[in-house]
């Protein structure tokens, strides 16, 4: 398991190193670069090319990529060339805010699924079961855009219960302690309720799909005829093996954990890796990009890795 | 009336997605014969954003432009209309052809039709939504079939291209499609099904390594029967549940995704209409004209629940089968 | 802002309705309950801002744009710049410099500065400054766009601590525009940092402010809170007691923000929604004339569009009057020739050109166009016309144009494919001249100077004639007009090149944008329409 786990992680690596250097690659072959997004036409030649000469874009793609992979190999990802600060810098101070907004947001989407599809299976094709079925479809099917804007316009600004935007109010940027907290949290419910609500349906469906046919497998049959509970036989016996495709479905979700939903971020203010990334790609700010993609590589590698441990885990009869 | 045998021995859900599917298809299919010319573009200043239910004036100019008035009344050897709250006079030379148009859902921001749109975008969206999905399926399940049984190198080489395709930012490469070929139906289909397989390729794999160790694959095995025939015997129709899951919902992710690859140049052109482009467009005035983004944003909904529910009973349906086996 | 002349970063305003630079006509009445109540000290008003500064150091890289209005009320400038241009090249109020004058042969310009100015942290603001500033904005490396603006200063001399004296290579009408372009910045501060080190730096770190504000706390991509300098020593200094800038990169939040009372200043309002704003009560919609304007481009070099006819013939089958009014709801004007009809060197006598489709079919049939297969396109060689129009993909105003643009060529049998691309890609393409049409849009300077637009482009110089347009008439009387030191010369010059150019028609002119700006009713005393929505901002005051 270790032998397999090391390889894995070396595989990784390389994978890293592939995707980035694709990246590198793409950015440099689309149209436009960090001057054409920056410059004013009015501007001369002359001094368009000195900012070329700047980012080293007077180089061939080659050159710079030789240049860029050899700093980034000792760790030095270089400087955004919008922020004018360390692309870690950068990174450092949005990836919190993002994994904060993101991993509640899943946890409510995990969570939220599992209580739903739960209380479906309770009396399936009951009432309850085709109400949720109903919300959670349209809740998955709404463009997020409206569903936060919607949440926003109810919660924030008819009924003023929730801010509307920000990570703080003004006067929680200058706070501290508890109080400090408590307006970070007043500030999560909305973003964090776009991203729950429009993934729980995803979540719910797959659960109830895959519970429903565990219950006709021989083992749960097995067991209620050994005279467990029909609950018991679900949360004992079904649920773990209905696992396996959440399972996946998390896993795969590690990546959207670092890079962050850019129309929740727009929509609340809320400064992430989704606006950071999308401005770096309209502006061509390559070493942001890059460190950027970087990170989110790291995230699927991992985020799989853990995935299949933990498929093992839960079904042993999956031998990896 | 009553239903023949087969149909009432469908479950429900299967019965009513199913009916859902059909009517989106047969409006996208009858589209062109049920509404107007989804692109005319009639006298934007006087006929955009008109509310659900509005009827106007069409007054068609014998250059074959259009003024939209509130009213318009015979005056002498003319046409006296009112437009935009004041009142003109149109020698009668000039216009071709007066008529009143009744807009059932409103029109939009330069004054279309949005029934029109609307039933022209469900044949867009539908049918780049479905192939798409035809397309991810048809990579995803032979890539997640072919890890999930051959396991060892095949399926790592397998799942580090699939982790390759989820960590590559899709933006550049969709950039740099967008400026090298000029953009179509089929490109659309193309990179809307090659960006959304890895989750289905996932899928599959992880219910192969599971189904593949069950009594009745190990025993099939033992018969001697090879892996494709397995395969089609036995892991794709018990795949077949949270495939069918996935798939339902990942139509309407397709459909949507569509709007946000126009940003990039790439999605349906204007003016043809889609789904996912009128959702986008509305966004700009929500406050105005709700009923730009929530129609749309309804039909599309409908769609996924349609699909959803279908899926549900083919499930419901297999579960019956293998009872009865 | 004052100096935004160059920095009015073009194109920009496509993607980010962010239109700081903006210049226009007269002051609207102040509110009469504001004169009752008279200004009072304190307050704090919020404005909102699509993104978040990324430096302070307006020398330290490219990107601007954003950053200029700030950088404004944190740094002095020599003089401000007054929104004058409708009558003549704009003057000057002063500002660190509390006098100047020229030489007699007008070759040199000498600039008192006021003895008690100082930064924020105590040191007086020299001479010095001065000359550390110039030698930055003149160093090759830096990427600055001094450069190019300093091109005709050769020195600048520091006479003693409170007088400096700039050298110039010729007269023209600019030389104090050029000489006052760009803020002063700490020597004494940013002196110390390695020139190759100016990039990397973060000038907050090492921030020292000079202006009638200074940073009171900074979070990035969320707040920047600016408070009043209570050492500030130039006048007038500010009511306000706070001025806090939120970051809203969403317009539909700046609005619910600006209409709830959260926020009370949004800086460009989209035409479609000034009706909305305007009913709300408590906020107030200003316009006034930017300096952006629109036009499509047509690619000369192109066969199609290479015939004046054919771009005349363009010009009068498209309803310009009746798109621009339509897609901006009356919030812009019709544009008629390469001078904004608000500044001092437009052309008043400009021939105009009507809608007039039939006149167009005549053109269109003159250069050769018929259609010989009847299937409703027109047809030259066997090839019918029809071409891609480009707009920027996130800007829904210019698709309502593209669609208007459409209909009515169609009409005329010219078939259009409006092309919805991605914002750099398509200035990319502009660039590379790849490309048959577009529809683009720009801010003008205040600085008038038709070479880098409508001169033949050289192989040698940059060239913002994006459509290759090339007459050599034109070329001589944009190069005499800029030999001209004396500017009502000049403008005889200007004339006859905008009677040239409009007459070539290079571009359909279509429209000059109205800048709507929403504030709070509780925000007295501002004076928004000229030099910019932050032009007065110290007269500004909060009443309760």
């Amino acid at each position: 398991m270790v032998a397999w786990t090391l390889r894995r992680l070396a595989i990784g690596v390389l994978l890293v190193w592939l995707v980035a250097s694709a990246t590198f690659v793409m950015v440099g072959l689309a149209p436009g670069d960090a001057a054409t997004r920056l410059s004013d036409p009015r501007i001369p030649a002359a001094a368009r090319e000195r900012w070329r000469r700047e980012f080293g874009l007077d180089r061939p793609l080659p050159v710079r990529y030789a240049a860029w992979l050899g700093a980034a190999a000792s760790g030095d990802l270089g400087i955004s060339w919008t922020f004018h600060r360390k692309v870690t810098a950068v990174l450092g101070e949005v990836l919190p805010n993002t994994l904060l907004l993101t991993s509640l947001g899943l946890a409510l989407e995990l969570g939220g699924g599992v209580v739903l599809a739960l209380v479906q299976l309770r009396r399936p094709h009951g009432k309850a079961d085709r109400l949720i079925t109903l919300f959670s479809l349209t809740a998955y099917a709404l463009p997020t855009f409206g569903v936060a804007l919607g949440l926003v316009s109810l919660f924030a600004y008819r009924l003023g219960i929730f801010p509307p935007s920000h990570v703080h109010s003004l006067a929680g940027e200058s706070a501290t302690g508890w109080p400090r907290v408590t307006d970070l949290l007043q500030h999560l419910v909305l973003p964090v309720t776009a991203i729950g609500v429009t993934g729980v349906g995803g979540v719910a469906r797959y659960l109830r799909g895959s519970l429903l046919d565990e219950r006709t497998e021989h083992y749960v049959l097995a067991a209620r005829a050994r005279g467990c509970s029909e609950r018991r036989a679900l949360l004992a016996h079904a649920l773990p093996n209905s696992l396996l495709p959440l399972i996946t479905m998390t896993g795969m979700s590690l990546p959207f954990l670092v890079s962050g939903s850019l129309v929740v971020e727009v929509v609340f203010s809320w400064p992430g890796m989704g606006q950071v990334m999308y401005n770096a790609a309209l502006g061509r700010d390559v070493p942001l990009l890059l460190g950027g993609t970087i990170v989110a590589t790291v995230a699927v590698v991992v985020g799989n890795l853990l995935a299949d441990v933990a498929y093992a885990a839960v079904d042993p009869r999956v031998r990896a | 009336m009553s239903a023949p045998g087969w149909l009432a021995s469908w479950p429900p859900r299967l019965r009513v997605g199913l009916a859902a599917l059909l009517l989106l298809a047969l409006a996208a299919v009858a589209g062109p014969w049920l509404a107007a010319d989804p692109t005319a573009v009639l006298d934007p200043a006087a006929a955009r954003l008109l509310p659900p239910g509005a009827s106007r004036v069409v007054v068609t100019r014998s250059d074959g432009s259009s003024v939209v008035a509130s009213a318009a009344a015979r005056s002498g050897d003319g046409w006296r209309i009112t437009r935009l709250g004041t009142t003109e006079e149109l020698p009668a030379a000039s216009v071709a052809q007066v008529g009143r148009r009744f807009f059932p859902l409103g029109t939009d921001i330069v004054g279309r039709d949005v029934l029109a749109r609307l039933l022209s975008g469900a044949r867009v969206s539908l049918g780049v939504g479905t192939l798409a999905l035809v397309v991810a399926l048809a990579v995803g399940v032979s890539a997640g079939v072919a890890a999930g049984w051959a396991g060892g190198v095949v399926d790592g080489v397998l799942m580090r291209i699939v982790d390759a395709f989820l960590a590559v930012p899709m933006l550049f490469l969709l950039l740099f499609l967008a400026a090298v070929f000029r953009p179509s139906l089929a490109w659309l289909v193309a990179i809307l099904g090659f960006s959304s397989w890895m989750g289905v390729a996932r899928l599959v794999r992880g219910q192969v390594l599971s189904l593949k160790s069950r009594e009745y694959v190990l025993a099939a095995r033992a018969m001697g029967a090879g892996p494709l025939r397995i395969a089609a015997a036995h892991l794709i129709p018990n795949a077949l549940t949270p495939l069918a899951q996935d798939a339902a919902l990942r139509l309407g992710d397709l459909i949507l995704i569509e709007a946000s690859l126009s940003f990039l140049g790439l999605g349906v052109q204007p003016p043809a209409a889609s789904w996912g482009n009128m959702v986008a467009e509305g966004q700009e005035v929500l406050a105005d004209a709700w009923w730009l983004t929530f129609l749309p944003a309804v039909l599309v909904a409908l769609t996924v629940i349609g699909a959803a529910l279908a899926a549900d009973g083919l499930q419901q349906l297999a579960r019956a089968d293998e009872r009865t086996r | 802002m004052v100096n935004a002349r160059w920095r009015g970063r073009a194109l920009l305003a496509l993607l980010l309705p962010l239109g700081l630079a903006a210049c226009g006509a007269k002051p609207p009445d102040e509110p009469r309950a504001a004169r009752a109540e008279g200004p009072r000290q304190g307050g704090q008003v919020v404005a909102a801002l699509y993104q978040d500064i990324t430096t302070l150091n307006e020398y330290q890289s490219v990107n601007e744009t954003n950053e200029i209005a700030i950088i404004d009320l944190l740094f002095p400038s020599l003089m401000v710049e007054q929104p004058d241009y409708q009558l003549h090249p704009p003057s000057f109020a002063p500002r660190l410099a509390s006098s100047w004058e020229f030489s007699a042969d007008n070759r040199t310009l000498t600039f008192h500065l006021r003895p008690d100015a100082h930064w924020s942290d105590g040191t007086p603001i020299t001479a010095e400054d001065v000359r550390f500033t110039f030698t930055i904005q003149k160093n090759p490396n830096l990427g600055a766009f001094g450069l190019e603006i300093k091109d005709y200063i050769t020195d600048v001399e520091v006479v003693d601590p409170h007088t400096a004296r700039f050298h110039f290579s010729r007269v023209y009408p600019y030389q104090m525009m050029d000489a006052n372009d760009g803020h002063i910045i700490p020597a004494h501060a940013w002196g110390k940092i390695p020139l190759d080190a100016w990039r990397s730096t973060d000038f907050e770190s090492v921030l020292v402010t000079g202006g009638p504000f200074r940073v009171a706390s900074h979070v990035r991509q969320q707040t920047l809170a600016l408070e009043r300098d209570p050492l500030y020593w130039g006048s007038p200094r500010p009511y306000l007691d706070r001025l806090v800038f939120r970051i809203l990169p969403d317009t539909a939040s700046q609005l619910a923000q600006l209409v709830a009372g959260q926020v009370h200043l949004v800086q460009s309002i989209p035409p479609q929604e000034a009706e909305r704003i305007r009913k709300s009560p408590d906020v107030e919609v200003v316009e006034f004339p930017s300096r952006q304007w629109g036009f499509i481009a047509w690619n000369n070099r192109r066969p199609m569009f290479a015939d004046r006819r054919v771009r005349r013939a363009l010009s009068l089958a498209i309803n310009r009057k009746s798109i621009v009014d339509t897609v901006y709801r009356g919030f812009a004007r019709l544009a008629n020739g390469p001078v904004l009809s608000t500044m001092w060197a437009y052309n008043p006598n400009l021939p105009q050109l009507p809608f007039d489709p039939k006149a167009a079919a005549e053109l269109l049939a003159q250069a050769g166009y018929r259609d010989t297969d009847g299937d409703g396109v027109l047809d030259r060689h066997g090839k019918p016309f029809a071409f891609d129009l480009l707009y920027p993909s996130t800007n829904s105003m210019r698709q309502e144009m593209a669609l208007l643009i459409q209909a009515d060529l169609a009409r005329v049998g010219i078939r259009v494919h409006p092309r919805p691309v991605e914002f750099t890609s398509m200035i990319a393409r502009q660039e590379a001249g790849d490309y048959e049409a577009s529809i683009t849009a720009w801010d003008e300077a205040t600085k008038i100077d038709l070479t880098a637009e409508w001169s033949t482009p050289s192989s040698t110089q940059g060239t913002n004639n994006i459509v290759g347009y090339s007459n050599p008439e034109v070329d001589r009387l944009i190069a005499a007009a800029r030999e001209e030191s004396d500017y009502t010369h000049a403008r005889v010059f200007l004339d006859q090149a905008q009677q040239l150019i409009v007459e070539d028609q290079p571009v359909t002119f279509l429209f000059e944008s109205t800048q709507l700006v929403g504030v709070n009713r509780h925000i007295r005393g501002a004076d928004i329409n000229s030099a910019g929505v932050l032009f007065n901002v110290e007269e500004w005051y909060w009443a309760p």
